[in-house]
Protein backbone atom coordinates (compact mmCIF):
# COMPACT_ATOMS: atom_id res chain seq x y z
CA UNK A 1 0.00 0.00 0.00
CA UNK A 2 2.74 2.40 0.95
CA UNK A 3 4.70 1.71 -2.25
CA UNK A 4 1.57 2.24 -4.30
CA UNK A 5 1.07 5.57 -2.54
CA UNK A 6 4.71 6.48 -3.17
CA UNK A 7 4.55 5.63 -6.85
CA UNK A 8 1.30 7.57 -7.21
CA UNK A 9 2.88 10.57 -5.49
CA UNK A 10 5.98 10.27 -7.71
CA UNK A 11 3.89 10.07 -10.86
CA UNK A 12 1.87 13.07 -9.70
CA UNK A 13 5.01 15.09 -8.98
CA UNK A 14 6.65 14.05 -12.25
CA UNK A 15 3.54 15.13 -14.16
CA UNK A 16 3.55 18.43 -12.27
CA UNK A 17 7.26 18.93 -12.97
CA UNK A 18 6.78 18.19 -16.68
CA UNK A 19 3.87 20.65 -16.80
CA UNK A 20 5.92 23.29 -14.98
CA UNK A 21 8.89 22.62 -17.23
CA UNK A 22 6.78 23.00 -20.33
CA UNK A 23 5.24 26.24 -19.08
CA UNK A 24 8.67 27.56 -17.97
CA UNK A 25 10.21 26.39 -21.23
CA UNK A 26 7.52 28.11 -23.20
CA UNK A 27 7.93 31.31 -21.19
CA UNK A 28 11.76 31.12 -21.49
CA UNK A 29 11.56 30.43 -25.21
CA UNK A 30 9.26 33.42 -25.49
CA UNK A 31 11.79 35.53 -23.57
CA UNK A 32 14.65 34.11 -25.63
CA UNK A 33 12.96 34.98 -28.87
CA UNK A 34 12.53 38.48 -27.51
CA UNK A 35 15.96 39.03 -25.90
CA UNK A 36 18.11 36.97 -28.27
CA UNK A 37 20.41 33.99 -27.79
CA UNK A 38 21.69 34.84 -24.28
CA UNK A 39 18.97 32.89 -22.55
CA UNK A 40 19.01 29.91 -24.93
CA UNK A 41 21.81 28.20 -22.97
CA UNK A 42 19.88 28.47 -19.72
CA UNK A 43 16.80 27.01 -21.45
CA UNK A 44 18.84 24.02 -22.63
CA UNK A 45 20.13 23.46 -19.09
CA UNK A 46 16.63 23.61 -17.74
CA UNK A 47 15.38 21.15 -20.33
CA UNK A 48 18.14 18.62 -19.70
CA UNK A 49 17.66 18.72 -15.91
CA UNK A 50 13.91 18.50 -15.47
CA UNK A 51 13.94 17.46 -11.80
CA UNK A 52 15.50 20.68 -10.61
CA UNK A 53 12.62 22.73 -11.87
CA UNK A 54 10.50 21.42 -9.06
CA UNK A 55 11.80 23.91 -6.56
CA UNK A 56 11.19 26.81 -8.93
CA UNK A 57 7.50 26.10 -8.51
CA UNK A 58 5.72 25.43 -5.23
CA UNK A 59 8.27 24.22 -2.70
CA UNK A 60 5.86 21.92 -0.89
CA UNK A 61 4.93 19.88 -3.96
CA UNK A 62 8.22 17.83 -3.95
CA UNK A 63 7.72 16.12 -0.58
CA UNK A 64 7.26 12.36 -0.75
CA UNK A 65 5.32 10.82 2.14
CA UNK A 66 6.50 7.31 1.47
CA UNK A 67 8.01 5.63 4.53
CA UNK A 68 10.54 3.88 2.34
CA UNK A 69 9.18 0.30 2.63
CA UNK A 70 10.03 -2.23 -0.09
CA UNK A 71 7.61 -4.97 -1.23
CA UNK A 72 9.63 -7.52 0.79
CA UNK A 73 9.11 -5.54 3.99
CA UNK A 74 5.42 -5.35 3.24
CA UNK A 75 5.21 -9.13 2.99
CA UNK A 76 6.97 -9.70 6.34
CA UNK A 77 4.78 -7.09 8.03
CA UNK A 78 1.69 -9.03 7.02
CA UNK A 79 3.20 -12.23 8.36
CA UNK A 80 3.96 -10.57 11.72
CA UNK A 81 0.37 -9.32 12.02
CA UNK A 82 -0.93 -12.82 11.28
CA UNK A 83 1.32 -14.45 13.85
CA UNK A 84 -0.29 -12.47 16.67
CA UNK A 85 -3.65 -14.17 16.13
CA UNK A 86 -2.28 -17.67 15.66
CA UNK A 87 -3.78 -20.99 16.64
CA UNK A 88 -0.59 -23.05 16.54
CA UNK A 89 1.65 -24.34 19.37
CA UNK A 90 4.10 -21.88 20.84
CA UNK A 91 6.63 -22.37 23.63
CA UNK A 92 6.97 -19.21 25.69
CA UNK A 93 10.25 -17.50 26.40
CA UNK A 94 11.34 -17.25 30.04
CA UNK A 95 10.62 -14.16 32.12
CA UNK A 96 12.61 -11.02 32.46
CA UNK A 97 14.56 -8.80 30.06
CA UNK A 98 15.03 -10.13 26.59
CA UNK A 99 18.80 -10.01 26.06
CA UNK A 100 19.59 -7.81 23.07
CA UNK A 101 21.93 -9.05 20.35
CA UNK A 102 25.68 -8.58 20.81
CA UNK A 103 25.66 -5.55 18.51
CA UNK A 104 23.43 -3.53 20.84
CA UNK A 105 25.37 -4.28 24.02
CA UNK A 106 28.60 -2.57 22.99
CA UNK A 107 27.51 0.83 24.27
CA UNK A 108 30.16 2.59 26.35
CA UNK A 109 28.86 3.98 29.61
CA UNK A 110 30.57 6.70 31.61
CA UNK A 111 31.05 5.86 35.31
CA UNK A 112 28.22 8.23 36.26
CA UNK A 113 25.88 6.63 33.75
CA UNK A 114 26.83 3.20 35.07
CA UNK A 115 25.99 4.23 38.61
CA UNK A 116 22.73 5.80 37.53
CA UNK A 117 21.63 2.76 35.54
CA UNK A 118 22.70 0.41 38.32
CA UNK A 119 20.81 2.47 40.87
CA UNK A 120 17.74 2.36 38.67
CA UNK A 121 17.83 -1.44 38.61
CA UNK A 122 18.42 -1.51 42.34
CA UNK A 123 22.02 -2.30 43.13
CA UNK A 124 25.36 -0.62 43.68
CA UNK A 125 28.77 -2.11 43.10
CA UNK A 126 31.23 -1.57 45.91
CA UNK A 127 34.31 -3.34 44.73
CA UNK A 128 36.08 -6.67 44.44
CA UNK A 129 36.09 -9.10 47.31
CA UNK A 130 39.36 -9.19 49.20
CA UNK A 131 40.75 -12.31 50.77
CA UNK A 132 40.82 -10.61 54.15
CA UNK A 133 37.08 -9.78 54.17
CA UNK A 134 35.13 -12.05 56.47
CA UNK A 135 31.91 -11.64 54.57
CA UNK A 136 30.39 -15.10 54.90
CA UNK A 137 28.80 -15.06 58.34
CA UNK A 138 26.78 -17.77 60.07
CA UNK A 139 23.03 -17.78 59.60
CA UNK A 140 21.02 -14.99 61.25
CA UNK A 141 17.22 -15.23 61.57
CA UNK A 142 16.55 -11.97 59.70
CA UNK A 143 14.91 -11.62 56.29
CA UNK A 144 14.35 -8.82 53.79
CA UNK A 145 12.20 -8.40 50.69
CA UNK A 146 14.46 -6.88 48.06
CA UNK A 147 13.77 -5.75 44.49
CA UNK A 148 16.25 -6.22 41.62
CA UNK A 149 15.04 -4.99 38.27
CA UNK A 150 11.41 -6.02 38.07
CA UNK A 151 11.66 -9.05 40.37
CA UNK A 152 11.31 -9.21 44.14
CA UNK A 153 12.88 -11.81 46.41
CA UNK A 154 12.53 -12.68 50.10
CA UNK A 155 16.14 -13.12 51.14
CA UNK A 156 17.97 -14.08 54.25
CA UNK A 157 21.62 -14.46 55.12
CA UNK A 158 23.57 -17.14 53.20
CA UNK A 159 21.06 -17.83 50.44
CA UNK A 160 21.36 -17.47 46.66
CA UNK A 161 19.36 -15.51 44.12
CA UNK A 162 19.34 -15.81 40.33
CA UNK A 163 18.67 -12.45 38.71
CA UNK A 164 18.95 -11.11 35.18
CA UNK A 165 22.50 -10.37 34.10
CA UNK A 166 23.78 -7.36 36.07
CA UNK A 167 25.83 -5.37 33.63
CA UNK A 168 28.45 -3.50 35.58
CA UNK A 169 29.78 -6.07 38.01
CA UNK A 170 32.31 -8.87 37.67
CA UNK A 171 32.44 -12.19 39.48
CA UNK A 172 33.63 -11.87 43.09
CA UNK A 173 32.32 -8.31 43.45
CA UNK A 174 30.57 -6.95 46.49
CA UNK A 175 27.15 -5.46 45.83
CA UNK A 176 24.65 -3.47 47.88
CA UNK A 177 21.00 -3.88 47.00
CA UNK A 178 19.26 -0.57 47.64
CA UNK A 179 15.58 -1.27 47.06
CA UNK A 180 14.48 -2.94 50.27
CA UNK A 181 10.72 -3.18 50.65
CA UNK A 182 10.38 -5.05 53.93
CA UNK A 183 12.63 -6.13 56.79
CA UNK A 184 11.75 -8.80 59.29
CA UNK A 185 13.09 -10.60 62.34
CA UNK A 186 11.40 -13.01 64.82
CA UNK A 187 10.34 -10.05 67.00
CA UNK A 188 10.07 -7.06 64.66
CA UNK A 189 8.83 -6.20 61.14
CA UNK A 190 9.62 -2.95 59.27
CA UNK A 191 7.40 -2.20 56.29
CA UNK A 192 8.64 0.29 53.72
CA UNK A 193 6.52 2.87 51.87
CA UNK A 194 7.53 1.83 49.26
CA UNK A 195 11.20 1.40 50.30
CA UNK A 196 12.80 1.30 53.70
CA UNK A 197 15.31 4.18 53.85
CA UNK A 198 18.79 3.41 55.22
CA UNK A 199 18.37 -0.29 54.73
CA UNK A 200 20.99 -2.23 52.84
CA UNK A 201 21.39 -5.82 51.77
CA UNK A 202 24.94 -6.89 51.04
CA UNK A 203 25.61 -9.56 48.45
CA UNK A 204 28.49 -11.09 46.52
CA UNK A 205 28.36 -11.97 42.84
CA UNK A 206 29.01 -15.70 42.51
CA UNK A 207 28.64 -16.33 38.80
CA UNK A 208 27.51 -14.97 35.46
CA UNK A 209 26.15 -17.89 33.48
CA UNK A 210 23.70 -18.87 30.78
CA UNK A 211 20.50 -20.69 31.58
CA UNK A 212 19.56 -23.95 29.89
CA UNK A 213 18.40 -23.66 26.29
CA UNK A 214 14.70 -23.05 25.71
CA UNK A 215 13.43 -23.95 22.26
CA UNK A 216 10.80 -21.61 20.84
CA UNK A 217 8.77 -23.55 18.32
CA UNK A 218 6.11 -21.85 16.24
CA UNK A 219 3.78 -23.71 13.94
CA UNK A 220 0.64 -22.97 12.00
CA UNK A 221 -1.06 -26.12 10.91
CA UNK A 222 -1.95 -26.67 7.28
CA UNK A 223 -0.18 -23.39 6.39
CA UNK A 224 3.32 -24.71 5.78
CA UNK A 225 4.77 -22.49 8.53
CA UNK A 226 7.23 -23.82 11.09
CA UNK A 227 9.97 -21.93 12.96
CA UNK A 228 12.46 -23.15 15.57
CA UNK A 229 14.57 -20.77 17.67
CA UNK A 230 16.88 -21.48 20.63
CA UNK A 231 17.25 -19.06 23.52
CA UNK A 232 19.60 -18.98 26.51
CA UNK A 233 18.96 -16.33 29.12
CA UNK A 234 21.96 -14.67 30.80
CA UNK A 235 21.73 -14.88 34.59
CA UNK A 236 23.72 -13.66 37.59
CA UNK A 237 23.88 -15.63 40.82
CA UNK A 238 24.13 -13.48 43.95
CA UNK A 239 24.88 -14.81 47.42
CA UNK A 240 23.38 -12.70 50.21
CA UNK A 241 25.87 -12.02 52.99
CA UNK A 242 24.38 -9.37 55.27
CA UNK A 243 21.13 -7.53 55.99
CA UNK A 244 21.35 -4.14 57.67
CA UNK A 245 18.64 -1.85 58.94
CA UNK A 246 17.00 -4.01 61.58
CA UNK A 247 17.99 -5.17 65.06
CA UNK A 248 19.22 -8.68 64.93
CA UNK A 249 18.37 -11.04 67.80
CA UNK A 250 21.43 -12.13 69.79
CA UNK A 251 22.09 -15.82 69.72
CA UNK A 252 23.37 -16.97 73.12
CA UNK A 253 26.52 -19.01 72.75
CA UNK A 254 26.12 -22.65 73.84
CA UNK A 255 27.77 -23.13 77.29
CA UNK A 256 30.54 -25.67 77.45
CA UNK A 257 30.02 -28.41 80.10
CA UNK A 258 32.32 -27.64 83.11
CA UNK A 259 34.52 -30.58 84.15
CA UNK A 260 34.70 -31.13 87.93
CA UNK A 261 37.88 -32.80 89.21
CA UNK A 262 37.32 -35.56 91.80
CA UNK A 263 40.27 -36.01 94.20
CA UNK A 264 41.01 -39.54 95.25
CA UNK A 265 42.23 -40.23 98.85
CA UNK A 266 43.29 -43.84 98.24
CA UNK A 267 47.04 -42.96 97.99
CA UNK A 268 47.12 -41.20 101.38
CA UNK A 269 45.46 -44.10 103.13
CA UNK A 270 48.03 -46.48 101.68
CA UNK A 271 50.90 -44.28 102.84
CA UNK A 272 49.52 -44.16 106.36
CA UNK A 273 49.13 -47.94 106.39
CA UNK A 274 52.73 -48.75 105.35
CA UNK A 275 54.79 -47.27 108.28
CA UNK A 276 52.45 -48.83 110.74
CA UNK B 1 32.93 -18.23 38.86
CA UNK B 2 33.60 -18.13 42.51
CA UNK B 3 31.95 -20.13 45.23
CA UNK B 4 32.40 -18.20 48.49
CA UNK B 5 35.38 -16.39 47.04
CA UNK B 6 37.05 -19.49 45.59
CA UNK B 7 37.47 -19.56 41.82
CA UNK B 8 36.00 -22.73 40.33
CA UNK B 9 37.80 -22.89 37.00
CA UNK B 10 41.16 -24.60 37.51
CA UNK B 11 42.55 -25.20 34.06
CA UNK B 12 41.82 -23.94 30.57
CA UNK B 13 43.31 -25.93 27.70
CA UNK B 14 43.55 -23.94 24.47
CA UNK B 15 43.82 -26.46 21.62
CA UNK B 16 44.68 -25.16 18.18
CA UNK B 17 46.20 -26.17 14.86
CA UNK B 18 49.06 -24.24 13.31
CA UNK B 19 48.07 -25.10 9.71
CA UNK B 20 44.26 -25.08 9.44
CA UNK B 21 42.17 -22.05 8.48
CA UNK B 22 39.59 -22.69 11.18
CA UNK B 23 42.30 -21.97 13.78
CA UNK B 24 43.10 -18.56 12.37
CA UNK B 25 41.00 -16.78 14.94
CA UNK B 26 42.41 -18.69 17.86
CA UNK B 27 45.97 -18.14 16.67
CA UNK B 28 45.29 -14.40 16.57
CA UNK B 29 43.64 -14.67 19.99
CA UNK B 30 46.71 -16.37 21.39
CA UNK B 31 48.95 -13.60 20.09
CA UNK B 32 46.84 -10.61 21.08
CA UNK B 33 44.35 -11.31 23.86
CA UNK B 34 45.52 -14.39 25.71
CA UNK B 35 48.39 -12.70 27.64
CA UNK B 36 46.02 -10.03 28.97
CA UNK B 37 43.48 -12.72 29.92
CA UNK B 38 46.18 -14.66 31.71
CA UNK B 39 47.28 -11.61 33.68
CA UNK B 40 43.76 -10.82 34.75
CA UNK B 41 43.29 -14.34 36.08
CA UNK B 42 46.48 -15.43 37.84
CA UNK B 43 44.64 -18.26 39.61
CA UNK B 44 43.86 -19.90 36.28
CA UNK B 45 46.22 -22.36 34.61
CA UNK B 46 46.14 -21.79 30.84
CA UNK B 47 47.76 -24.54 28.75
CA UNK B 48 48.17 -24.12 24.99
CA UNK B 49 48.02 -27.45 23.14
CA UNK B 50 48.84 -28.17 19.52
CA UNK B 51 46.52 -30.57 17.70
CA UNK B 52 47.36 -30.72 14.01
CA UNK B 53 44.62 -31.31 11.50
CA UNK B 54 41.74 -30.78 13.92
CA UNK B 55 39.42 -27.89 14.66
CA UNK B 56 40.34 -25.69 17.62
CA UNK B 57 38.54 -25.85 20.93
CA UNK B 58 38.68 -24.64 24.53
CA UNK B 59 38.53 -27.22 27.34
CA UNK B 60 37.63 -26.06 30.83
CA UNK B 61 38.41 -28.18 33.92
CA UNK B 62 36.54 -27.21 37.09
CA UNK B 63 37.13 -27.97 40.74
CA UNK B 64 34.09 -30.24 40.89
CA UNK B 65 35.73 -32.45 38.21
CA UNK B 66 33.39 -31.19 35.47
CA UNK B 67 34.70 -30.55 31.98
CA UNK B 68 33.25 -28.27 29.36
CA UNK B 69 34.39 -28.20 25.75
CA UNK B 70 33.66 -25.25 23.47
CA UNK B 71 34.51 -25.51 19.77
CA UNK B 72 35.88 -22.21 18.52
CA UNK B 73 36.38 -23.02 14.84
CA UNK B 74 36.13 -20.05 12.46
CA UNK B 75 35.57 -17.57 15.30
CA UNK B 76 37.04 -14.11 15.63
CA UNK B 77 39.42 -13.38 18.57
CA UNK B 78 36.69 -11.26 20.21
CA UNK B 79 34.24 -14.18 20.18
CA UNK B 80 36.89 -16.51 21.60
CA UNK B 81 37.58 -14.03 24.39
CA UNK B 82 33.85 -13.90 25.13
CA UNK B 83 33.66 -17.70 25.36
CA UNK B 84 36.71 -17.96 27.60
CA UNK B 85 35.33 -15.20 29.86
CA UNK B 86 32.03 -17.09 30.06
CA UNK B 87 33.83 -20.28 31.04
CA UNK B 88 35.72 -18.39 33.71
CA UNK B 89 32.54 -16.72 35.01
CA UNK B 90 30.42 -19.83 35.32
CA UNK B 91 30.43 -22.43 38.08
CA UNK B 92 31.14 -25.95 36.94
CA UNK B 93 27.59 -27.14 37.56
CA UNK B 94 25.55 -29.00 34.98
CA UNK B 95 23.36 -26.72 32.86
CA UNK B 96 19.84 -27.64 33.91
CA UNK B 97 16.66 -25.62 33.81
CA UNK B 98 16.30 -23.75 37.11
CA UNK B 99 13.60 -25.01 39.48
CA UNK B 100 13.54 -21.81 41.52
CA UNK B 101 15.36 -18.53 41.30
CA UNK B 102 15.84 -18.44 45.07
CA UNK B 103 17.88 -21.16 46.75
CA UNK B 104 17.77 -21.18 50.54
CA UNK B 105 18.23 -23.53 53.47
CA UNK B 106 16.11 -21.49 55.90
CA UNK B 107 12.83 -20.75 54.16
CA UNK B 108 11.18 -19.11 57.14
CA UNK B 109 12.18 -16.67 59.89
CA UNK B 110 8.94 -15.81 61.64
CA UNK B 111 7.34 -19.21 61.19
CA UNK B 112 5.11 -20.70 58.50
CA UNK B 113 1.61 -19.35 58.25
CA UNK B 114 -1.37 -21.61 58.79
CA UNK B 115 -5.06 -20.95 59.19
CA UNK B 116 -4.93 -21.60 62.98
CA UNK B 117 -2.18 -19.00 63.58
CA UNK B 118 -3.21 -16.25 66.00
CA UNK B 119 -1.23 -12.99 66.20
Amino acid sequence: MATRRCLHALRHHAAAAVAVRHSVGRSFSALASHSGGSLSRSVLELETTPFRIGHLGASSSWRCYCSGKTPEDEGSEDEYEESEEEEGEIDEVSDGEIAAGPGLQKRDYTPEEKEAVANEIGYKVIGPLERSDRVFKPYEPVFAVVQVGSHQFKVSNRDCIFTERLKFCEVNDKIILNKVLLLGSPTQTIVGRPNVPDAAVHAVVEEHALDAKVIIFKKKRRKNYRRTKGHRQELTKLRITDIQGIEKPEIPEPKKPVKIKVKRDTDKQEKVAVPA
Amino acid sequence: MALRGVWQLQKLVVSYCNWGGSSRGIRAFMETKLPAFQEKNPQLEIVPELIRGQHPHLKAFCKNKNQRVVCVKNMTPDDILLHSTRLRNALGRKVVKLKTRHVTKHPTVQGTWSTDLKF
